[in-house]
């Protein structure tokens, strides 16, 4: 285990001395910006026509944070979908279509050290990603009164979100040497998981109400609602502790599969 | 140093490797031989800990493969068919991350992979980008990956294979300096199938064809009566050789 850092850092290194880290970061500030720019007007929009309609009642909930700030982190969690899976696809494969994979085997490293090194690498880039969401809401503070709690609460469960989906796109990346079928497999598994809600509201929810309570709890989008709305519940943050430990076993086995062939 | 003990290596019904053992002491650099496809690469992936025997174990520097895996794999300098090496670093920050994997103390870091670059030839290009560099290069950066760590066995595998006769010669130059008497790394394990190479370098022979071990000798004891490697290599790994071998008389009766 004291190879982690190792492994993370070397990882970490090759993201930035490459134009990917870069590219990913300022493509996903400038989405931030358009998305937080709509928002804003979206909800100004709203707001004048309230006003004009005289509409009290829904005027008493409009407020910042779920109807500006939740809508925005909505957004960014939709756009780490596709982003995150770019950023691991080569987590695994590469090592693979480089020969460095009998490197990592063959040095005085345990498999925990690689895989906790690579998801470690990756959760720090995903948490440069959710300061850089962070920003947003903060110039809200300079000219309104969010609430700090629920702003935060939304911004840990962009985190969580976005390392569960590095968890998951690791081990796509794991299963294969290429990097294109890498990033095809995680997107579909997270494409899978932001539809689970819908279908079990539509799909099995009237005929099978216990199958359809176990799709919504498997969702990453139910759980991650609940921290938009500022409730942090441990059942939801064990949900992602789960997800991310089970992808995390997955992807020990699958790297270690190369020895049992 | 390294005691292959029954290697095998199955495949389903195909051996890849089939039983052998062999015992390699501390100074000793052996030219493991075999066409391609004997199980040449299998035999070393097995000792290096990148693949599990079917059967038996093999026991590096006093640490067992199964029972004390890190300490087997720490002492052993490797280097693949296909240099292991991320084309994106440099060369000084891609030997300075493996020192660190292969468990070189922080304070001792920089001067080994300082050293490891002299006796490579690559202080020249310490800050190039390894993506950029030639083949000859690169394979030296996969050499100075190798020794690194000053490990007390070195097991390579093929190490000029792909390269032109310029940097065969140098990487081979190379190679008998790293091994020299007196050298850190004087217990070698080295895969070819060019036998000049074999001349060149090493003092005994190990043979293998089609996963078993048809020859260990040193290599004076084998051209003592005049007979050139070329004459052994093609003896014991022709189709001919291999038709006399037990196993035929099965395949003929199920044919």
């Amino acid at each position: 285990m004291k190879q982690i850092g190792s492994i993370a850092g070397r990882e970490l290194r090759s993201m930035f001395v490459s134009p990917i880290a870069y590219g990913v970061m300022s493509l996903f500030s400038i989405l931030a910006g358009v998305f937080f720019i709509l928002d804003v007007a979206w909800f100004n929009e709203m707001l004048m026509r309230m006003q004009q309609y005289q509409a009290f009642d829904e005027l008493a909930q409009w407020n910042l944070n779920d109807s500006l700030i939740g809508e925005f982190y909505g957004s960014m969690s939709v756009v780490l979908m596709f982003l995150i899976p770019g950023i691991t696809m080569g987590l695994y494969a590469s090592e693979k279509s480089n020969g460095t994979e009998e490197l990592l085997l063959t040095s005085p490293l345990t498999i925990w050290d690689i895989v906790l090194g690579k998801f470690l690498a990756g959760a720090v880039f995903v948490t440069l990603l959710t300061l850089l969401v962070g920003m947003f809401p903060g110039l809200l503070f300079a000219y309104g009164d969010p609430e700090v709690g629920k702003t935060m609460s939304g911004l840990l469960g962009i985190l969580l979100v976005g390392w569960t989906y590095v968890a998951i796109g690791g081990f796509a990346s794991s299963i294969t040497r290429n990097q294109i079928i890498a990033f095809l497999v995680s997107f579909v598994v997270l494409l899978t998981l932001l539809l689970l809600p819908a279908v079990a509201d539509f799909g099995v929810a009237g005929s099978a109400p216990a199958v359809a309570e176990v799709l919504r709890y498997l969702s990453a989008a139910i759980h991650f609602e609940q921290l938009l709305k500022g409730l942090v519940d441990t059942a939801d943050l064990a949900y992602f502790a789960v997800m991310i430990g089970v992808f995390l076993l997955l992807t020990k086995a699958s790297v270690e599969s190369v020895r049992w062939r | 140093m390294i005691d292959a003990r029954g290697l095998s290596k199955r495949y389903g019904d195909l051996a890849a490797v089939d039983d052998v053992s062999f015992s390699i002491g501390k100074g000793e650099i052996v030219g493991f031989l075999g066409p391609n496809g004997a199980g040449k690469t299998t035999t070393m992936r097995m000792i290096t800990g990148f693949l599990p025997p079917t059967d038996g174990t093999a026991v590096v520097a006093g640490h067992d493969i199964f029972d004390d895996p890190i300490a087997a794999r720490g002492a052993i300098g490797y280097l693949p068919e296909t240099p292991p090496l991320y084309p994106e670093m440099t060369v000084t920050s891609y030997l300075d991350f493996v020192a660190r994997i292969k468990g070189v103390a922080r304070k001792q870091r920089r001067d080994s992979v300082d050293r490891a670059m002299e006796r490579t030839d690559l202080t020249g290009v310490n800050r190039q980008v390894i993506g950029t560099l030639s083949k000859g290069f690169r394979q030296r950066v996969g050499l100075a990956q190798a020794i690194v760590h000053d490990p007390p066995v070195l097991i390579l595998d093929e190490p000029t294979a792909g390269l032109d006769p310029l940097q065969i010669r140098e990487i081979r130059a190379l190679i008998a300096e790293l091994t020299a008497p007196g050298a850190a790394q004087n217990t070698v394990i080295l895969s070819t199938h060019i036998m000049a190479e074999v001349d060149a370098i090493c003092r005994r022979v190990i043979l293998i064809n089609r996963g078993r071990k048809v020859v260990d000798a040193p290599l004076e004891e084998l051209t003592a009566d005049g007979t050139t490697l070329e004459e052994i290599f093609a003896r014991h790994t022709s189709r001919d050789a291999a038709d006399l071998e037990p196993d035929e008389p099965a395949e003929e009766a199920a044919s």
